[in-house]
């Protein structure tokens, strides 16, 4: 396979994950700030959406203030934002363009779809109640596109590198997701584990599609070191960061093995896994969570760099 | 390098017993020099397996299996992806600080003989010379005082027995190195595992043992007195403890029965890529 076609198999799958992970932010952070005033005190949700998705900086050259308007156009249809929804199913479509006999017919359609039907919502929805149609559907075409991948792919080189870049982007996701807690600080005359706290945590777990089987595994209510256990150690929960690590070695295993070739990226995903593995959660809150993340982050970001370095180009 | 690892126990009963408990140490962690492609637990006997860990941060299973049975078979297989780091353990699972692995134990207890073979030892290694040189001067003592032999030892053989014999299996040797380095005042570990051989010998009768210390600094670094090398690419390892008894692979009871016999097969090798072995197929 040329490192070309890899490359955009790769960028394909993260751009329709990242789509996915901005829209997942936009709801949880709608649900934050649809919570009564007086409930909550004043808060700062809107602005911790954009630290979360990591465009502050480009955000705030372009807007003075963070709020529900200018966050949303910011990430969801702005095309001066590289990574707004928009831009990404752009680039998905463009990808998928450049490597369409390596797809299924389902694969491309689907995201063809994506991008035709892109066009109607303009720019953008006028009301609250369409903008979460619009959130809605950004989630289910990322579904039907990770799905019809799963259900269609032969299961070679190709699959195992559009795989490779779904886990990667969300491994990174999840992190920065469960980063937001440390952004997002509670107002002065707020006490831990008061009202606003509990809704921080559950719309972080909303975000991520885990409410649910936080009540499952834990039984308990909302404690923020179970539910940094579940976001980051429990490999039995999908979008945590053990189980993408799993998923990443398990890709990048197949593709050496079919190779017949070990390389960097191999080792330093092993190595990472080992580490999240060899992990516990009193551990890192001694070291801080914080630290803990953001040196996760740095860390995805350097296998990414790997991975690109070793197949890619 | 790429080691495939076979390891089978069986036990034979003239009396069937009742049933048998075990705890098994048999399961290899990840870190940074070794990573476990795959492994699998297989038992003769209907019974669960239960996962644990224990608290030096080993991955255990233990299991009851209802008798009669005339024989029981714990077989345990797999690969291991293996780099050689020269010896440092890093990003192993650490669960105590490093000055508990100071704490003698009945198998490492260290007699005047090892006493004076300790102190000899620093003394060899020069005034002003590092712990490092130290431990390495200790295991070049150790495998060049004792014969490799193993008739006059058992897995009971304490440290002190095994040095006045001057002869015994790696875990002897690793016995002696062990109660000479605390006895140093540096902190050191058991570590049971396997050795893949060089000369290509997969057949071994049993798994392998060396023992790592904690040098400051550096963190812990593995010392195999039986090769008289730091640990490479050909170790796995398996399990961590103060000494045979904490990381013995097989340890159990047996309600009722009598006559138990018990074999044990290990086969490491080194397995060639993918592509080879198909062709070979």
């Amino acid at each position: 396979m040329l490192s070309r076609t890899a490359d955009n198999l790769y960028w394909l799958s993260r751009y329709v994950e990242r789509a996915e992970y901005l829209a997942r932010i936009l709801d949880a952070t709608q649900r934050l700030s649809s919570l009564p005033l007086a409930y909550v005190g004043t808060s700062n949700e809107w602005e911790s959406a954009v630290l979360t998705a990591g465009c502050a900086t480009a955000f705030f050259k372009i807007y003075d203030e963070a709020n529900e308007e200018n966050v949303t156009d910011f990430l969801a249809f702005s095309t001066a934002n590289s990574s707004s929804i928009r831009s990404c199913f752009e680039m998905a479509r463009s990808n998928a363009r450049a490597v369409r006999t390596a797809l299924t017919m389902e694969m491309w359609d689907q995201i063809n779809g994506t991008w035709l039907e892109l066009q109607r919502y303009g720019n953008g929805p006028t009301s609250r109640e369409e903008l979460s149609r619009f959130l809605r559907w950004v989630q289910e075409s990322s579904l039907r596109f990770d799905g019809s991948a799963y259900r269609t792919m032969l299961r070679n080189d190709a699959y195992w590198f559009s795989r490779l870049g779904v886990y990667i982007e969300r491994a990174d996701n999840t992190a920065r997701i469960l980063d937001v807690k440390y952004h997002l600080l509670l107002p002065d005359n707020e006490r831990v584990g008061g009202p606003l706290d509990y809704f921080q945590w559950a719309a972080i777990l909303r975000s991520v599609s885990a409410l649910t089987a936080y009540h499952w595994v834990y039984r308990d209510s909302l404690k923020p070191w179970l539910v940094a256990d579940l976001l980051i150690l429990k490999e039995e929960l999908p979008r945590s960061l053990a189980s993408c690590y799993e998923a990443i070695v398990r890709n990048l295993d197949s593709i050496s093995g079919a190779y017949g070739r070990q390389g960097p990226a191999q080792r330093q995903a092993r190595a990472i896994r080992t580490r999240l593995q060899n992990s516990r959660m009193d551990g890192i809150f001694q070291r801080g969570l914080h630290e803990f993340i953001s040196e996760f982050i740095t860390e995805t970001n350097g296998l990414g760099g790997a991975i690109t370095e070793q197949f890619l180009v | 390098m790429r080691i495939r690892i076979s390891h089978a126990t069986t036990y034979r009963y003239d009396t069937p017993p009742n049933a048998v408990t075990q705890l098994l140490r048999l399961t290899p962690r990840n870190h940074d020099g070794q990573y476990v492609v795959e492994w699998r637990i297989d038992l003769s006997q209907d019974c669960q397996l239960h996962q644990h860990e224990d608290a030096f941060g080993n991955i255990t299973h233990s299991f009851t299996a209802d008798g009669p049975f005339d024989s029981l078979a714990i077989s345990v297989s797999g690969e291991v992806d293996t780099q050689d780091m020269s010896g440092f353990v890093r990003g192993a699972v650490e669960r105590f600080p490093p000055a508990l692995f100071l704490r003698e134990t009945d198998l490492t207890f260290p007699d005047a003989a090892i006493v004076e073979f300790a102190e000899a030892t620093r003394a060899e290694a020069g005034a002003g010379a590092s712990t490092l040189s130290v431990m390495h001067q200790l295991m070049a003592n150790v495998n060049g005082e004792l014969a490799f032999d193993v008739r006059p030892t058992q897995t009971v053989t304490t440290a002190a027995e095994a040095f006045k014999l001057k002869r015994g299996v790696c875990q002897d040797l690793t016995h002696i190195f062990i109660a000479a380095a605390r006895h140093l005042g540096v902190p050191a570990r058991y570590i049971g595992g396997h050795f893949y051989r060089a000369d290509g010998v997969t057949a071994q009768d049993a798994g392998h043992a060396w023992a790592e210390a904690y040098i400051d600094d550096y963190g812990w670094i593995g010392f195999d007195p039986t090769n008289g090398i730091c640990p490479i690419d050909a170790h796995v390892r398996i399990a961590a403890g103060l000494d045979f008894l904490g990381a013995s692979p097989v340890r159990g009871t047996r309600y009722g029965g009598q006559g138990e016999t018990l074999i044990v097969a290990v086969n490491v090798a080194q397995t060639g890529q993918q592509s080879q072995s198909q062709s070979q197929g």
